[in-house]
């Protein structure tokens, strides 16, 4: 009974005064909600250069492809990179005898956008994870000789004395001044890092132009940002004798190896 | 055992402790962070988590003091250049994505290792305006000797003035 009259009793007071706090109460969880969301809004989302990453897993399935597959299913890049793997125009670059991660991981990031090329952003659609591996498998096994007369459609240009001398430095030795690390530490031959193809072998035109991009910021795909970083560094000279430097096959020496085992 | 052998064993001992007591002075000691759970995955940091590229470089704190986020790669710091105004609490953290490697600033004694999968977290304050060079004081491979960045310490003024989610490097200056 006592009970029944309480509630009673209340709502006869309540109208005003609590009809203003709740309502009070509502805009703040609104504003609140809005400064919190306005917060989320600026936090800008993670830039994420590639998906890959070099766990274990991911280096067995890049390189478990088979060679005879990847044989028929490259019959669709000679077109563009040349049947030998040593692609005719220089701005395509060569994939023969580049290391397995190498291609693969561009592959990966041509399908995922995470490389745009209007070429290339289709055609790596179109392959399956199995077609990648398979297709990888046999470009890595295409032979490079360290006689560059015996390599297709390479070399190309000759550097000139000065460009020589400035790209072979910075090739071996880097530029320990601006913090320029020696290519050779991480494209080969002294030491190869995963997922870096060799460049021994590529076009002139295509070390320069993939160059240019690094250091203008329209190639974004390197990992932890060596690449953007090094070609920011360079001068605009220094990119163009390196390319002329691997565009000629000076990196080639006769016993070096030019793929990672 | 006897005496002569317990005096052999404890000079070795005495010998072997002054090997890590070089000029530079290790002013964070990573092996303590297994302990507490700095954990990353040194081979997806790019992926998520606090060393996204975007994460990467100097943060302004709110009461003054600035962050700055770094990974030690062989054979490089990113980012290659950072800007910290001078005279303020500079926290840093740092980790690798691969090998042990150990920063130390042009000018100071100090030194940070940095391991692969634990982060290091130091405080450092630059009392002087200028250019510092940090140099990788662990031997990490081929290009080790090349592995050098640069720390502009710029006066208050001249550091710019970072929203919440945006981070400074020299590029951006
Ligand atoms: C229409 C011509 C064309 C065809 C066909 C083509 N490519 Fe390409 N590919 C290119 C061009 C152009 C580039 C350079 C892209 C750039 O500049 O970013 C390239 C780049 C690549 C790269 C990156 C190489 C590197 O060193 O970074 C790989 C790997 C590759 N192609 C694999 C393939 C495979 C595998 C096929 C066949 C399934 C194929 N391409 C078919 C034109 C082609
Ligand atoms: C710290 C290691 C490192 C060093 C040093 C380095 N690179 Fe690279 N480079 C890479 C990585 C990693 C990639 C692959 C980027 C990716 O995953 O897309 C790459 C890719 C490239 C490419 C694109 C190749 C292609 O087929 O698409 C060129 C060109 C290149 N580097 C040139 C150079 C030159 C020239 C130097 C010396 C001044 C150099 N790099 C030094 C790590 C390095
Ligand atoms: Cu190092």
């Amino acid at each position: 009974m006592l009970r029944n009259n309480r509630p009673a009793a209340s709502a006869a007071n309540l109208p005003r005064p609590k009809a203003a706090l709740t309502l009070g109460f509502t805009l703040l969880v609104t504003l609140a909600a809005c400064a919190l969301l306005l917060q989320a809004g600026d936090s800008p989302p993670d830039r994420v250069p590639s998906n890959v990453a070099w766990t274990p897993e991911t280096i067995a399935a890049a390189s478990s492809g088979d060679a005879f597959r990847g044989l028929l299913l490259a019959k669709r890049c000679g077109h563009c990179h040349g049947d030998e793997g040593f692609s005719a125009r220089a701005s395509t670059p060569n994939l023969a005898g580049l290391n397995k991660l190498a291609i693969w991981k561009q592959l990966e990031d041509f399908r995922t956008q995470k490389r745009l090329s209007h070429a290339m952003d289709p055609i790596a659609a179109s392959l399956s994870p199995r077609d990648e591996a398979d297709v990888v498998a046999y470009f890595s096994k295409l032979p490079v000789f360290t006689d560059p007369q015996d390599n297709r459609a390479f070399p190309q240009s000759r550097p000139d004395q000065g460009h020589a001398a400035i790209a072979t430095h910075l090739v071996s030795f880097g530029d320990g001044e601006r913090g320029i690390p020696p290519c050779q530490a991480c494209h080969g031959p002294v030491a190869y890092r995963p997922g870096v193809p060799s460049l021994m072998t590529q076009n002139t035109d295509y070390v320069l132009i993939q160059l240019e991009a690094f250091a203008n910021g329209t190639r974004t795909n390197d990992i932890n940002e060596p690449m953007r970083t090094i070609a920011a560094l360079l001068t605009e000279e220094e990119r163009k004798a390196l390319a002329e430097y691997y565009g000629s096959g000076l990196g080639l020496q006769s016993g070096s190896s030019t793929s990672p085992k | 055992m006897n005496w002569r052998k317990l005096r052999t064993l404890f000079l070795w001992a005495f010998a072997l402790s002054l090997i890590p007591a070089t000029r530079y002075y290790q002013i964070d000691v990573p092996l303590l962070h297994f302990l507490r759970g700095h954990h990353v995955d040194p081979l997806s940091l790019h992926l998520a988590g606090e060393f996204v590229e975007n994460n990467l470089g100097t943060e302004q704190n709110s009461d003054g003091s600035v962050t700055v986020r770094m990974i030690a790669q062989q054979y490089l710091f990113i980012p290659h250049c950072i800007v910290v105004p001078v005279g303020v609490p500079v926290h840093l953290r740092i980790t690798s994505a691969d090998a042990v490697h150990s920063l130390t600033f042009n000018g100071t004694d100090d030194a940070v290792k940095v391991l692969p999968g634990t982060v290091s977290q130091t405080q450092l304050q630059f009392p002087k305006a200028g250019d510092y060079k940090t140099v990788c004081r662990e031997f990490c491979g081929a290009g080790h000797y090349a592995m050098r960045s640069e720390v502009k310490v710029v006066p208050r003024d001249q550091f710019p003035t970072l929203q919440p989610g945006e981070r400074g490097t020299c590029a951006a200056q």
